[in-house]
């Protein structure tokens, strides 16, 4: 049950800087329907940052833009300094990327072959660390691409946007057709890699709990706009869920704390409220009005997702 | 030493890993002049960001519970002893966890601490640092 009567308002800035990527105003029209309407986002150098958003939110059509695979109508975006629109090559050579698609290459070459092919493109490619993804994601080279599963296709995209130890990782679902064993190594890989090399990554899912522990930015966007963008640990602090027994004549309404986005009645005079605030204020008003607070929860991001997404007014 | 994280813990999980290293030094299992494991392998031993461990370690190194030794790693200091602090601020931890459980099903104290007397009577070796069998 939703009760925002006044909608929160959530941080959009993330300080100074510096940005590894950064946008401004962007603005991304396909025939009628506006893909990006005037999108700022900043991810902090050497940040994982998710970016999470409904359907059709304009989260595939930013890391497309960010590539300069598609051009973009207005505003401005910069990739480690570069213009993405002027630079698209420049950039490119800098991005490690996990499509939207599980398309990993020429579908007549077989996998070592495409690797080779791969390795011409990055100065940087690092031969030795290939071979070495390749095992641990069970990469069968000699596989032509045509003939791979989507998960097969999905470890191959990885291995190709890690090999050359970039320094912007753009993953669209990474985890996208991956098994439970596939994507847990995945996850394993990915903390390593970000130990060995310093990155920074910018990846869209709908499944934030499966890489919930990698991140350290969320960014949220609706209607090709930012809704908010914050470190998950200032999300964590701020959004919580509060569980209160009630006293007799309890109006609810007149008694919803500051910042409420969500009531939930539970069983007899049990409720619980999804609040952004801060916690002291929160417990202060709703024990003022004589709740009995009973437990106080941090809210996952995919939950706050969930909670800030659907409240959000229009 | 074994190191759990849990995402859906109200602690950030950078003190989720200072508690566990507390912890360690309080159980025993930690000692001092004993390395902790590499940034590397906590991190992906746990599918956690690095910059996470960092900022942990950093921590734990600026209350002088570890130190690092250059090239070498994180060691636990040679001079830390178990804080006595330690063991009365846990224990409040998971009073504080029983009594939340207690109150969600409707419990008093009363009726928690009559049950804590039973246990500890099935189990009178329990009570101690060392007995821990519970």
């Amino acid at each position: 049950m939703s009760v925002a009567r006044v909608t929160p308002i959530l941080p959009v800035e993330l300080g100074a800087g510096p940005f590894a990527i950064s946008t401004k105003g962007l603005n991304k029209r396909y025939g009628s329907i506006q893909a990006l309407a005037g999108l700022d986002l900043d991810v902090p150098e050497g940040g994982v940052y998710v970016l999470v958003g409904p359907n059709g939110a304009g989260k595939t059509t930013l890391l497309k833009v960010l590539m300069n695979l598609i051009r973009f109508d207005g505003g401005r975006a910069r990739l480690l300094g570069l213009d993405t629109r002027k630079q698209g090559a420049l950039v490119r050579a800098q991005v490690g990327s996990v499509p939207e698609d599980h398309s990993a290459g020429y579908e007549w070459m077989r996998i070592g072959r495409l690797l080779e092919h791969c390795s011409a493109y990055y100065p940087t490619w690092d031969q030795e660390y290939a071979n070495r993804l390749a095992a641990k994601l069970e990469i069968d080279l000699t596989r032509r691409c045509a003939q791979l599963s989507k998960g097969q296709a999905r470890r191959v995209q990885l291995l190709l946007a890690l090999a050359h130890r970039p320094p912007v990782l753009l993953m669209d679902e990474p985890t996208d057709g991956l098994d439970h064993v596939a994507r847990d190594g995945m996850l394993e890989l990915l903390a390593e890699h970000l130990t060995d090399t310093p990155t920074t990554a910018l990846i869209s899912t709908h499944r934030v709990y499966e890489i919930e522990k990698l991140v350290d930015h969320v960014g949220m966007i609706r209607g090709g706009r930012l809704l908010a963008q914050m470190p998950t640990d200032v999300l964590r602090s701020r959004l919580r869920r509060y569980s209160a027994a009630l006293p007799e004549g309890w109006q609810p309404n007149e008694k919803d704390p500051g910042g409420t986005l969500t009531r939930r009645a539970g069983l007899g005079r049990a409720m619980e409220w999804t609040v952004w605030g801060e916690e002291e204020k929160v417990v202060a008003e709703l024990s003022g009005a004589g709740a009995h607070l009973q437990e106080i929860t941090p809210l996952s991001v995919d939950d706050a997702a969930t909670a800030l997404l659907s409240t959000w007014e229009t | 030493m074994q190191v759990h994280v849990d995402a859906s813990d109200s602690r950030p999980i950078y003190v989720q890993i200072m508690d566990e290293v507390r912890r360690g030094l309080l159980m025993g299992t930690l000692r001092p002049e004993d390395p902790l494991p590499s940034v590397r392998e906590l991190a992906s031993g746990l599918r956690i960001n690095p910059r996470t461990v960092l900022q942990a370690y950093a921590a734990l190194e600026r209350e002088g519970v570890v130190y690092v030794r250059r090239g070498q790693g994180t060691f636990v200091s040679p001079d830390v002893e178990p804080d006595e602090q330690e063991r009365p601020r846990m224990a409040l931890e998971v009073a504080r966890r029983a009594l939340t459980e207690a109150q969600r099903s409707g419990l008093a104290l009363d009726d928690l601490l009559e049950a804590f007397r039973e246990l500890s009577e099935e189990s009178p070796e329990s009570d101690g640092p060392e007995g821990g069998k519970v």
